[in-house]
């Protein structure tokens, strides 16, 4: 994903504009990342470029959970601790 | 003392309330579970090398030898198809939108449910570097696909990203064009699809958009078919009612610009051989002109 992308990116939920980017990986694109709605505390995946726009429902804990292993030093406390649909202390 | 309206108090009284709770959930349950068979679908088209066209469940003529022939088939040139990825070309569309969408350098379109992302390319030869494509598709198999095919045809003006288009992760007022190409029909909420791309496009924004619809009602056993859903049929609206959702939602002059009506077999080899034989035997017009692709093109107003 290019950081231009953030220009347009709305949270799929609530529809909140400007989303927080926390890059994990960089090389020409953002690798691994995180796209975070300051509104909701939604928290949205960039993982091999893509960024993983999608509805808690279409969602999956086993997915999910991995990555906030993954990146636990690097992302936020409030999402590790609140984030939504999914964070490391439910 | 809690005090009811009288809707309220009906239903609480008579139970009615759990009832149509317990409606909702299993209208939201065959939502979601047309969702996941839509989803698995076409994961395993975009996984298999060979094309969609060797498979009846997808949107695609039996009749056609290759993506490319159906392609041809359904408005692209061959031109056009060889300047993008050949990858890129499933022959899952039922319409060429991009040939009829008069883009200019510098715009921004936004593509609901991109697949492996041939009309996004098709659109990022149109807007050049100064544009951008976005597309949006809720099969993770299908963005990989693209992706690849993005880095094949060095397209920079191309962005992906797995989203469901009930749900655009798009800002407000952002796109000046809106496409799709034989999808919407596969959503079970059209309405709040069309919604979204009213919002995501700027005041004075285009939709178009190709799509299958009913020219009459489907024959029961093929509406009830997971299979048909696939192959697009059993999930399209009647052609009125789906011109009545885009107005609906706000556009303002909706037209058809394009239609072909084609018989059921077309879209569905298997099942047509089962639903509409069935059909025949009840005495009900045959497969003839069940079915049409349309391309619909709509405007945004300028002022709300």
């Amino acid at each position: 994903m290019k950081k231009k992308l953030m220009d347009i990116l709305a949270c799929p939920i609530d529809k909140f504009y400007p989303l927080e980017l926390y890059v994990f990986e960089e090389k020409e694109e953002i690798v691994e990342g995180m796209i975070v709605c300051p509104k909701c505390s939604r928290w949205y995946p960039i993982r091999e470029e893509i960024p993983e726009m999608l509805p808690d429902e279409l969602r999956e804990e086993k997915d999910e959970k991995p990555f906030l292993q993954k990146w636990k030093e690097k992302i936020p406390i409030k999402i590790l601790n609140e984030g939504k649909p999914f964070n490391l202390k439910g | 003392m809690k005090t009811y309206s009288i809707k309220e108090w009906q239903f609480s009284a008579y139970g009615f309330g759990n009832l149509m709770e317990t409606s909702n959930r299993v209208d939201k349950m065959k939502k979601e579970g047309i969702r996941e068979i839509v989803r698995k679908r076409y994961a395993e088209i975009a996984k298999d090398k060979s094309s969609c066209c060797d498979s009846s469940s997808s949107c695609c003529q039996s009749t056609c030898d290759t993506s490319a022939d159906y392609s041809t088939s359904v408005g692209y040139n061959e031109e056009e198809l060889k300047a993008v990825p050949e990858d890129a070309n499933l022959g899952l569309g039922c319409g060429n939108p991009i040939a009829l969408s008069s883009l200019k350098g510098g715009e921004t379109v936004l593509d609901l449910g991109s697949g492996p992302g041939l009309d996004c390319f098709l659109a990022a030869n149109k807007v050049g570097q100064r544009g951008k494509v976005i597309g949006v598709d809720m099969t993770p198999e299908m963005i990989d696909r693209a992706r690849r095919n993005a880095v094949k045809g060095n397209y920079k003006n191309v962005e992906f990203r797995l989203g469901e288009i009930e749900n655009l992760p798009v800002a407000d007022c952002t796109a000046d064009i809106v496409i799709s190409n034989c999808v919407i029909n596969l959503s079970p909420d059209k309405e709040r699809v069309f919604q979204e791309a009213f919002r995501a496009l700027k005041p004075c924004g285009r939709l178009l958009v190709s799509d299958i619809v009913l020219l009459r009602e489907l024959p029961k056993s093929v509406k009830n078919d997971a299979q048909a859903y696939v192959a697009c049929v059993a999930g399209a609206e009647k052609k009125d009612k789906y011109l009545e959702i885009i107005k609906n939602a706000g556009f303002q002059d909706v037209k058809v610009i394009k239609e072909t009506q084609f018989p059921i077999g077309d879209v569905c080899g298997d099942i047509d051989s089962q639903g509409a034989q069935r059909t025949s035997k009840k005495g009900v017009q045959k497969e003839k002109n069940y079915v049409a692709s349309i391309i619909v093109s709509a405007v945004k107003p300028k002022n709300l």
